[in-house]
């Protein structure tokens, strides 16, 4: 139940935030991009976009919206309150995911993807790495600035693999590499068991940890000028 | 409502609260007042279950906070010095939010925006609110839930002497319904007001335990300062329960010579001057 209300107020949080509108015109200007190239490229446009956008938006806006959450203290009214800080993580998440799977949708039909399910849990699943990578972050650090320097070796570390994965350079030892078996699945191919595996481990080890990050922030915080 | 015996904590090696035992009372207000770095925000995050490592045993509403689980906030409200609300949306939409964080059904919200004259402006974002309604505001907040055990960090901070005035007269309507309240203050007129007993911490030590008038009384009666011309002004003050016996002023009440007489109290500053040999800033 309180999970329920702090997902719709999340929602509505993101909405207030101009977070909607936002995406509402992305979505129109990637469909055009997707709409102007010649057909046989769309797929691999799509997919694109999909895994730079909608997919790992969560690894910017969650930053932001911590850092927001952060400058106006309200963290310490979580630490006190029955908020249990695994609810707060899946509310942000599933927020996000539901966003990227809404616009990641509108750009797979403009694309007239061959796979359109697997790409959808693609999506959902990339959505998932990236928001709890940003939880971790943005819980660790005070600024914007930090944030940033931060950002850029795990967007490094999480896109230039992948994106080679998808013109097929890719060395073998990094075959099953949690990002690449994400890419597969925007591409619309269904992962290996091995590639599903090792992402289900890689999500449970970030959820972990970010739940750590998440009290430690908490505890932190309340601290400051009680 | 809380016991709390042989508490010692430490950030580091050196310990940096140590062996206070001290308990308060359901339906007491009961004050922390200590300058900066005294120990009183640690011990405040020991009490709301922020600090679990420390050793000792410390009880709040019959749980030991070492072993809180969350629902130990059920019946806690904290009102943080600072605000902690969301900017953008309204006084009203945050209470809603944060009310619905808690299974209890609590208290109406527009009841409690009348309490503290935010009605009118219930529905402007807080971004728009001033420090004193954002005080308010957060008063409100802590009570949403209707918890028996209430934090208030400085609360009539910020607030001008009307509003400081109501602050203070709910905060003694939240005692007379029974609600415990731990108040951190640096205000010793709040504290001696609102207050039934005061620690005063310095160096992670509780120096002094008792209520405001005891304290007060405890370091000598008060005195009466009385003046007088004569070839110039001349000005003599003896202790209030000697003044039958001050023959200087009865003589001067005889010839109607005193140009001014009055008398003071020692003030709950100067007796914490007088224990920790420091002031509050």
């Amino acid at each position: 139940m309180r999970l329920r209300g702090l997902f719709l107020w999340d929602i509505r949080f993101q909405a207030k935030y101009g977070f909607y509108f936002l995406y509402a015109v992305l979505t129109v200007i990637y469909t055009i991009i997707i709409l102007a190239v010649p057909e046989n490229w769309r797929e691999k446009t799509a997919t694109v976009l999909i895994f730079s956008d909608p997919a790992a938006m969560g690894l910017f806006f969650m930053g932001a919206i911590i850092l927001l959450e952060k400058s106006q203290h309200t963290p310490c009214a979580f630490a006190v309150s029955p908020v249990r800080p695994a609810e707060y993580i899946i509310s942000k998440v599933g927020s996000l995911a539901t966003v990227s799977f809404v616009v990641a949708a509108a750009l797979a039909l403009a694309a007239d993807v061959t796979n359109l399910c697997i790409v959808l849990l693609g999506t959902v699943i990339s959505s998932t790495i990236f928001t709890l990578l940003a939880i971790i972050i943005a819980t660790n650090i005070i600024s914007l600035n930090q944030f940033i320097l931060w950002v850029v070796p795990v967007e490094i570390l999480c896109f230039v693999p992948a994106i080679l994965h998808l013109f097929q350079i890719t060395p073998g030892w990094l075959r099953h590499y949690p990002l690449n078996v994400c890419m597969e699945m925007l591409a619309g191919f269904t992962p290996s068991i091995a590639g599903i595996f090792l992402v289900m481990v890689l999500i449970v080890f970030l959820f972990f940890l970010s739940k750590h990050c998440v009290v430690k922030m908490w505890n932190g915080m309340g601290g400051v000028k009680l | 409502m809380i016991q709390v015996s042989n508490l010692s904590f430490s950030y580091t090696k050196k310990p940096f609260i140590s062996d206070m035992t001290f308990s308060v009372s359901k339906g007491e207000i009961f004050g922390f007042l200590g300058p900066s770095g005294a120990g009183k925000s640690t011990l405040q995050k020991i009490l709301i279950g922020m600090l679990t490592t420390y050793q000792g045993s410390v009880k709040v509403n019959g749980i030991e906070c070492k072993e809180r689980t969350k629902s130990f906030y059920e019946e806690i409200g904290v009102d943080f010095e600072f605000s902690t609300m969301y900017e953008k949306l309204t006084a009203r939409e945050n209470l809603e939010f944060f009310r619905s964080l808690y299974q209890k059904k609590g208290r109406p919200i527009n009841t409690l925006l009348e309490m503290v004259g935010l009605e009118q402006d219930a529905d402007k974002r807080v971004s728009e609110y001033s420090k004193g309604m954002k005080s308010r505001l957060n008063f409100i907040k802590a009570l949403l839930h209707d918890p028996v055990l209430l934090c208030l960090d400085e609360p009539t901070s910020g607030l001008d002497p009307t509003n400081s005035r109501m602050m203070k007269n709910l905060i003694l309507a939240e005692r007379a319904k029974g609600k415990t309240i731990l108040l951190t203050t640096h205000n010793m007129q709040d504290a001696a007001e609102l207050c039934d007993r005061v620690a005063f911490i310095v160096g992670g030590k509780i120096c002094a335990l008792d209520s405001p008038h005891n304290l007060i009384m405890s370091r000598g009666a008060a005195t009466v300062t009385y003046t007088w011309l004569d070839n110039g002004e001349h000005s003599i003050s003896c202790p209030l329960n000697q003044i039958s016996s001050d023959e200087q002023l009865r003589k001067l009440i005889a010839e109607n010579r005193l140009q001014s007489i009055h008398s003071s109290e020692p003030t709950l500053n100067d007796i914490f001057m007088d224990i920790t040999g420091r002031t509050l800033l």
